[in-house]
C-alpha cells in the first residue's frame, strides 16, 4: 500500500508543479493563442481563448505592413558587432589582467570596477546628447557603440583565465610562443565554451535592449525590433491581432536562445552578478 | 649546466613581464569605450546638473545650484521619489516570494524538472515591448481579456488604483526568473547529506526551509533581495508602453521622468539632476547590502 503511494507521490508532484508553469507563462499562451485570431473575433466579446478556426492571417499583415525585416536587420548587425567586439576586448583586457604584471594595473582594474557600479540608466541621458553631437543618431554606430564592451564580460573571460593551468603559459612559452601567439592559438579557442556563455547572454541582453535604441532611432528605418513593436502598442492601430503577431516574432529568438541556452546564460549571470 | 640556463631561462620567461607595451595595448580598448561611454558621460552629469540647457542637451549658461534648487523645491520631485519607492518596494515583495516558492518547488531535482524550471524562469527572456503587447491586451478596457473573463469595464491602465498595480504585476512578471534562478543555484548549495540527517531526525519541511535551506543559501538571498531593488528602479519600458507614468503621475516613477524631461521636455539639465537621484539611490542602496552583508549573510 505504502509503495503506490509513494508511487502517485512523484508524478503528482510534477503535475501540480507543471500546472503552476503553465499558469505563471499564461500570458505568454495568451499572447500565442490570440495572435492566431482573426481581427473580427478579437473584437467581439466574450473572448475565447482557443479559437475554432486558427489563421495565420495576422503574420502575414505584419509582414506586409509592418518592416519587420528591417527592425530584425538593425537589431541582429547591432548584436553581431557589439557580441564580437565584447568578445576581443573583453579577452584582451582579461587576459591583460590575469597573465600580465604591468604598473598601472590596479588602477585600471579600479577603473573596470567603478564603472560597474554606475548603472547604464545614469548616463543615458548623457550619451544620448554624446552620440547626438556625433551626428550618430539613426546610425548602426549610434545603435551599437555603447554595447561594445561591459563589465560583466570582462569578469567572464577573467574568470576563465584565472582557471587556466598557469603549465599552458609556462610550456608555450618555452616553446617560443609569444603572447599574442598563446591568446590566438590557445586561450581563445580553449574559451570557446566561456565565448559560447557570453554571446549567448549578450545577445538575449542585447536584442532585448529598448531604451537606448529608443532614444537613438527616430526614423522608423532605423529601428530595432523592441522599439518598432513598442509603436505598434502605443500607436493608435485598431488591429490588435497584428500587434500580438509581431510581438510573438519579436519575441522567438530570444526565447528560443533561452530554451537551448539556459545554461549558458545561467553562467552568464551567476559570474556577472554582482552588476545585476 | 645545460639544466641550469635552461632554469634560468625558464624563470625569466615564466615571470611576467614588467613594463612592456602590450598589456596597456591590450587593455586600451576597454578602457577607452569605458572611459567614453561610462566615465566621461557620468562626471558631464554632474556637469550639466549646474547650468541651463539648449534643445540637444549641451550647455548655454552656468547657473551654479539654481537648477538643483528649483527641483527639490518641486512637489512633483518628491511625488517621483516616493512612487519610484513604492514600486519598487511592491515588485521587491512580490518577485521575492514567488520566486522563492519556485525555487523551494524545485529544489529537488527530479526527471522532468527542468520543464517547469524552464517555465518558472523564461518570462526572463521576454524583453519588455512583447511583454507590453501582451499584457496592454489583457489589461485594456475595451476588448480587454481580464474585463471579458471577469465581466468589468475597467480601465485598468488609466485608473489612479489600478495602474501601478498593473505596472508592478508585469514586472513582477518579468522579473521572477533571474531571481529564481539565483534562488536555485543557493538552495541546491545545500548538502544532501544535511538534509538527509535532518530527515531522520525527525525535522519536518518548514523546519528544513528555515533552519537549513535557507541559512545556506543566505548569500543569493540576500542578492535577491537588492538585485530586485535595483532592476525596480531601473525599469523603464514596462512604464512607457503600459501607463506613459499616469494616470496622473501615479506611475511616474525617476527613470521615467528623466526619459520625459529630457527627451519630451527638453529639459536635459533637469533630468541629469534626476539621474544623479537615480545613481544615488542605487549607490546607497548597494552599500547597505555590502555593509549588511557581513552581518547577516552565513557563509559556508
Amino acid at each position: 500500500m505504502k509503495t503506490t503511494h509513494a508511487k502517485m507521490k512523484k508524478p503528482l508532484l510534477f503535475l501540480i508543479k507543471t500546472s503552476l508553469g503553465i499558469i505563471f507563462i499564461f500570458p505568454l499562451i495568451v499572447g500565442i493563442s490570440f495572435s492566431l485570431h482573426t481581427e473580427q473575433e478579437l473584437g467581439s466579446l466574450p473572448l475565447h481563448l482557443f479559437t475554432p478556426k486558427p489563421t495565420i492571417e495576422n503574420y502575414i499583415k505584419v509582414f506586409i505592413d509592418v518592416p519587420i525585416f528591417n527592425y530584425l536587420r538593425n537589431t541582429l548587425i547591432t548584436c553581431l558587432v557589439a557580441i564580437l567586439s565584447q568578445i576581443v576586448i573583453a579577452s584582451l583586457a582579461a587576459y591583460s589582467f590575469v597573465f600580465f604584471k604591468f604598473r598601472l594595473k590596479k588602477f585600471f582594474w579600479a577603473i573596470i570596477l567603478s564603472t560597474m557600479i554606475i548603472p547604464g540608466e545614469v548616463v543615458v541621458i548623457t550619451n544620448y546628447v554624446t552620440i547626438q553631437n556625433l551626428h550618430l543618431v539613426n546610425t548602426y554606430a549610434g545603435l551599437f557603440l555603447t554595447s561594445l564592451i561591459s563589465g560583466t564580460s570582462i569578469f567572464m573571460m577573467r574568470q576563465y583565465y584565472m582557471q587556466l593551468p598557469k603549465d599552458f603559459k609556462e610550456a608555450a612559452i618555452l616553446d617560443g610562443c609569444g603572447d599574442v601567439q598563446f591568446l590566438i592559438k590557445i586561450a581563445i579557442p580553449l574559451s570557446v565554451p566561456t565565448i559560447s556563455a557570453l554571446a549567448i547572454y549578450q545577445f538575449v541582453h542585447i536584442y532585448n535592449a529598448y531604451f537606448w535604441p529608443l532614444l537613438v532611432t527616430n526614423k522608423d528605418i532605423w529601428r530595432t525590433i523592441q522599439v518598432g513593436i513598442s509603436y505598434l502598442v502605443t500607436g493608435d492601430v485598431e488591429e490588435y491581432g497584428k500587434i500580438l503577431g509581431a510581438a510573438m516574432i519579436a519575441m522567438f529568438p530570444t526565447v528560443l536562445a533561452f530554451i537551448f541556452g539556459q545554461d549558458y546564460i545561467i553562467k552568464g549571470m551567476v559570474s556577472g552578478g554582482i552588476k545585476g | 649546466m645545460v639544466w641550469s640556463k635552461r632554469k634560468q631561462e625558464r624563470e625569466l620567461l615564466i615571470r611576467p613581464k614588467a613594463n612592456t607595451l602590450l598589456p596597456y595595448v591590450f587593455i586600451a580598448p576597454a578602457i577607452f569605450l569605458f572611459g567614453m561611454f561610462t566615465i566621461y558621460p557620468f562626471i558631464r552629469t554632474f556637469f550639466l546638473s549646474f547650468t541651463l540647457t539648449n534643445k540637444y542637451g549641451n550647455p548655454t549658461k552656468f547657473v551654479g545650484l539654481k537648477m538643483w534648487k528649483r527641483i527639490l523645491g518641486q512637489k512633483e520631485f518628491w511625488n517621483t521619489l516616493l512612487v519610484t519607492l513604492k514600486v519598487a518596494g511592491i515588485t521587491l515583495l512580490g518577485t521575492f516570494s514567488l520566486s522563492l516558492f519556485f525555487a523551494l518547488l524545485s529544489t529537488t531535482p527530479a526527471s522532468g524538472g527542468k520543464i517547469y524550471q524552464t517555465m518558472y524562469a523564461l518570462p526572463m527572456a521576454i524583453a519588455s515591448s512583447p511583454a507590453a503587447a501582451i499584457f496592454v491586451f489583457i489589461f485594456r478596457q475595451k476588448n480587454g481579456l481580464l474585463n471579458s473573463l471577469i465581466g468589468t469595464n475597467i480601465a485598468w491602465l488609466q485608473n489612479v488604483d489600478y495602474a501601478i498595480w498593473v505596472v508592478c504585476f508585469v514586472t513582477i512578471w518579468m522579473h521572477v526568473g533571474s531571481s529564481f534562478i539565483f534562488l536555485l543555484v543557493g538552495f541546491r548549495n545545500v548538502p544532501d547529506e544535511l538534509l538527509e540527517s535532518s530527515i531522520l531526525d525527525g525535522a519536518n519541511v518548514w523546519q528544513r526551509i528555515w533552519h537549513i535551506l535557507i541559512p545556506i543559501a543566505s548569500p543569493q538571498i540576500f542578492f535577491v533581495l537588492f538585485l530586485n531593488i535595483n532592476s525596480s528602479f531601473k525599469s523603464f519600458a514596462q512604464i512607457k508602453l503600459l501607463t506613459g507614468g499616469g494616470p496622473v503621475n501615479s506611475t511616474m516613477t525617476l527613470i521615467y521622468s528623466i526619459y520625459k524631461n529630457a527627451m519630451i521636455n527638453g529639459r536635459f539639465e533637469t533630468a541629469c539632476i534626476q539621474s544623479i537621484f537615480l545613481f544615488l539611490l542605487i549607490f546607497s542602496i548597494t552599500r547597505i547590502q555590502f555593509s549588511l552583508e557581513k552581518k547577516v549573510v552565513y557563509y559556508q
